[in-house]
């Protein structure tokens, strides 16, 4: 009898355990309501071997659609919105939905002419009515955050009193104080357009990003994928895949793993392939990389603020000391540009200038700087260039490079806030740095660095000052003509490189790899030929 | 009724305790919310001007007391509050990530339990044979695994190498596998070592004599006598696991990408996103001070002779 009660409890037990296991997994698994279309592309991707023709599936490191909420909703990079301009293969500005410009005499007034017979994705048509909504929404949400670039109209547009409608597809901006980079400023993220419809009354995103590119954003699950279709309206040359699959992979290894067994036909985006890994990738010929310039530099942020860094001469010994052409070699396998240059390579402003690599007079400098004494200091690393970078490895590398000048480099890797609070706090000595191109005129990175009261001077404690340059900066900025701007923006930059508020280190490269079955896809300075690319034939 | 009444109530003062405590921690950190929030891209620093504006939005200006008491009278109503980063509903985006999690949790107490405690049982059965020897490797072997190690090569293999499972991704049972064998790895190895020592102990008791001396057979006994009477150890670990894996496990997650509660609560630590914190950390309060209490109710269902919340003279 006990026996039997006692089996029945067991069996009973057992098999609750065993129902709510497998109903909580399946709920768990059924909970996140797909598109039919989502679901069966699921179902293929599920299975490694198969391939669906339909789509092509690639991979980022994080959410390239972060949401309702964001500035953007989607980044640049997935081509569903457009800006008004865009930024050409040199760097310069270049049409995009503005197909020409005029600026007034006094460079106070800019007036736009837009491309015709340009649709929404809703199918609203592109006006200067289109466009003033969007700039009324760029007044009300700024400054709005987005992981991509923070959208700012004070900034991008200061001193903009009105836009005026001149007809259906011209409009103009008029400006307090004379703005003759305007242009510079508008480029990509500064002059993004999207549906006067797609907006609520807070001026976020209503639905999924209405906007004009060759790609419709179909569907949106966070930090899993975002599914492109190709828009037929698109007024230029449509998109060459029918649906582009990009999901959320942020594993490098897995990244990796994913393109080699053919679930994932190629990365995107930042760090989307790491060298080290990239290399490993092309002992396979079933695999290609692509390379291009990249919008972002990489520095060693000096402590300005105390000893000894507050020294120009050991600012000038830990830059002369790093072999640059030897760390892009080791351990970023050459992708990346050494420079000395505080401004990327990718700005139309950008001047080289040579690197000074004497490891004899960075010893002697620093011998004089430091008195001969041994110095211990900090460097202090981010997590979050630890995925992207071989940061640990290079600030291993700086270590032993820099015991030679006598400093001996404790390494210090903090979260990103706890990053960012010992910068502005002035507690650490080196940090291994990034740093993104805010826009195509470089007036905004030198006040950012160079001027006394720069946001990123202070930011990060770089305590650098100079008359001259603050100087420099204020006749920048009322120097109309392009040409003498060009002059003052060369003076700032041979500043930089001898004075080393910050030390400059190279200029990144954007990296991304594919498999061969896929062809046209190709790195650019931000991002990919994403409408290019489709099944190799 | 009223033991269970008692010990829900009791859980009130616990969640206040961990939420402040969590709190506390966050706000002694270094890092400024604000900042985090305006600074995202990393592309430009904001000013001081800005970063003030943002402090008295987000509300961070106001005492620590007024920050945490506004905090608490909302979670008492169900409003967790919005992130800082993102403006989305903490509970919203708990409740979105919750599937995720949920459903590899199961799966991976599934995998501990169904292989851990049959072996466990044969290990004990076979008591100092190949076979016991062979399960104590095993079980060492499991419980050292690294899980990040573990993650990558079951995908190296089934992914890379047969192709039969996913690399990562969330959506199929396909998806769950590989999370869930690295989750349920170290458990297993546990309740194959504590399946073996508890029933060793009651295979030496009177009534097991009994019950061979009746003629029931070998597994019988094992299985209806024995393994009854050392369930309780065994209900502790694995009720006391499931509480912590529905946690979320950021490692798993950040390698099979899957988008569980982990993943979410690292990033707002990372960013000082103090209701995200908040939120996360009453979600595995309850959900861990629940586990505790349907473990403690399982004890007296499994054994009648145990009495729930009586003093002993």
């Amino acid at each position: 009898m006990l026996h039997t009660k006692n089996r029945q409890k067991i069996q009973t037990i057992g098999l609750w355990l065993l129902s709510l296991c497998l109903i909580f997994t399946l709920f768990g698994c059924g909970a996140a309501p797909e598109p039919v279309a989502s679901q069966k592309a699921n179902e293929l991707a599920s299975n490694t071997t198969e391939v669906n023709p339909e789509e092509v599936v690639l991979a980022a490191p994080r959410d390239l659609a972060p949401g309702t909420q964001d500035a953007y909703y989607t980044s640049i990079i997935l081509y569903v919105w457009e800006p008004l301009l865009t930024a050409g293969e040199d760097g310069e500005p270049a049409p995009k939905l503005a197909k020409s410009w005029q600026m007034s005499d006094d460079g106070r007034e800019w007036t736009f002419t837009l491309q015709e017979n340009v649709l929404f994705h809703d199918g609203e048509k592109l006006n200067a009515d289109a466009v003033i909504a969007n700039f009324k929404r760029y007044e009300q949400v700024s400054p709005k955050s987005s992981p991509f670039y923070t959208l700012d109209s004070k900034k991008s547009y200061p001193g903009l009193k009105e836009i005026v409608k001149v007809d259906e597809h011209t409009f103009t901006l008029k400006f307090e104080n004379p703005q003759p980079t305007l242009l510079y400023a508008m480029v990509n993220f500064s002059s993004p357009i999207y549906s006067p419809k797609n907006f609520d009354e807070k001026g976020d995103f209503n639905r999924l990003p209405q906007g004009t590119g060759p790609f419709k954003l179909m569907a949106h699950e966070k930090d899993q994928y975002a599914l492109l279709e190709a828009f037929d309206g698109y007024y230029g040359e449509k998109a060459k895949s029918k649906k582009i699959r990009v999901r959320v992979i942020p594993d490098p290894d897995t990244r990796l793993s994913a393109l080699k067994s053919g679930e994932i036909m190629g990365v995107m985006d930042l760090g989307a392939i790491p060298p080290s890994l990239a290399k490993e990738l092309l002992k396979d010929d079933r695999f290609e990389i692509s390379t291009a310039k990249s919008t972002i530099s990489h520095y060693l942020h000096p402590n300005g603020k105390k000893a000894p860094f507050n020294s120009p001469a050991m600012r000038k010994a830990v830059s002369m000391m790093i072999d640059r052409e030897q760390l892009v070699q080791e351990l970023y396998l050459g992708y990346p540009t050494a420079t000395a240059n505080l401004l990327n390579v990718t700005s139309p402003f950008y001047k080289d200038f040579a690197i000074e690599h004497n490891v004899d007079e960075a010893k002697k400098l620093a011998a004089e700087a430091l008195g001969g004494k041994r110095e211990k200091i900090d460097l202090i690393v981010p997590t979050y260039g630890l995925n992207r970078y071989p940061y640990k490895a290079q600030a291993e590398w700086l270590q032993a490079v820099l015991s030679e000048l006598n400093l001996e480099v404790e390494i210090r890797i903090l979260d990103g806030a706890a990053f960012k609070d010992a910068q502005a706090k002035g507690e650490y000595h080196l940090a291994l740095a990034t740093q993104g191109l805010p826009n195509a005129d470089p007036y905004t990175i030198f006040t950012n660095y160079l001027a006394s009261d720069g946001s990123s001077n202070k930011s990060y404690s770089l305590g650098y000052k100079s008359e001259r340059v603050d100087a420099l900066l204020g006749q920048a900025k009322n120097t109309l003509a392009m040409e003498e701007r060009r002059k003052l923006y060369d003076e700032l930059q041979a500043i930089s490189v001898e004075e080393l508020p910050t030390i400059p280190l190279f200029n990144d490269a954007s990296l991304i790899g594919n498999n061969k079955k896929i062809s046209g896809y190709q790195a650019t300075i931000y991002g990919t030929t994403l409408p290019q690319l489709e099944w190799a034939k | 009724m009223l033991y269970v009444v008692r010990r829900l109530a009791s859980t009130i003062p616990i969640l206040i305790g961990i939420s402040l405590l969590a709190f506390l921690l966050s706000v002694i950190s270094p890092g400024d919310p604000a900042v985090e929030a305006l600074s995202m891209s990393g592309i430009s620093e904001p000013t001081e001007q800005e970063i003030e504006i943002k402090r008295e939005e987000l509300g961070l200006h106001e005492s620590l007391p007024v920050q945490y008491g506004r905090w608490l009278v909302k979670a008492v109503q169900g409003d967790l509050g919005v992130s800082y980063m993102t403006k989305e509903s903490v509970s919203g985006e708990i409740m979105r990530r919750l599937p995720v999690t949920l459903s590899i949790s199961l799966l991976s107490v599934l995998f501990a339990v169904g292989l851990g405690v049959p072996f466990g049982m044969l290990m004990a059965l076979k008591k100092n044979s190949w076979l016991d020897e062979a399960g104590r490797f095993l079980a060492l072997t499991l419980v050292s695994i690294p899980g990040f190690w573990l993650a990558i090569s079951l995908i190296t293999l089934f992914s890379e190498k047969l192709g039969w499972l996913p690399t990562s991704g969330y959506g199929t049972w396909q998806h769950l596998v590989m999370p869930a064998m690295v989750l349920a790895c170290g458990t297993c190895a546990i309740l194959m070592r504590l399946t073996r020592a508890a029933l060793m102990e009651a295979l030496n008791q009177n009534y097991i004599l009994t019950a061979r001396a009746k003629g029931l057979r070998e597994p019988s006994i094992l299985s209806f006598h024995a393994l009854r009477n050392s369930l309780i150890p065994l209900i502790t670990v694995i009720g006391t696991y499931f509480g912590s894996i529905l946690g979320g496990s950021v490692i798993v997650e950040v390698i099979f990408a899957l988008p569980g509660i982990g993943m979410f609560a690292m990033d707002a630590i990372f960013r000082r996103d103090y209701p995200v914190i908040q939120g996360y950390v009453v979600f595995t309060g309850v959900v861990y001070v629940m586990f505790n209490l349907l473990v403690d109710l399982s004890y007296a269902w499994i054994n009648p002779q145990v009495k729930l919340g009586v003093k002993l003279k």
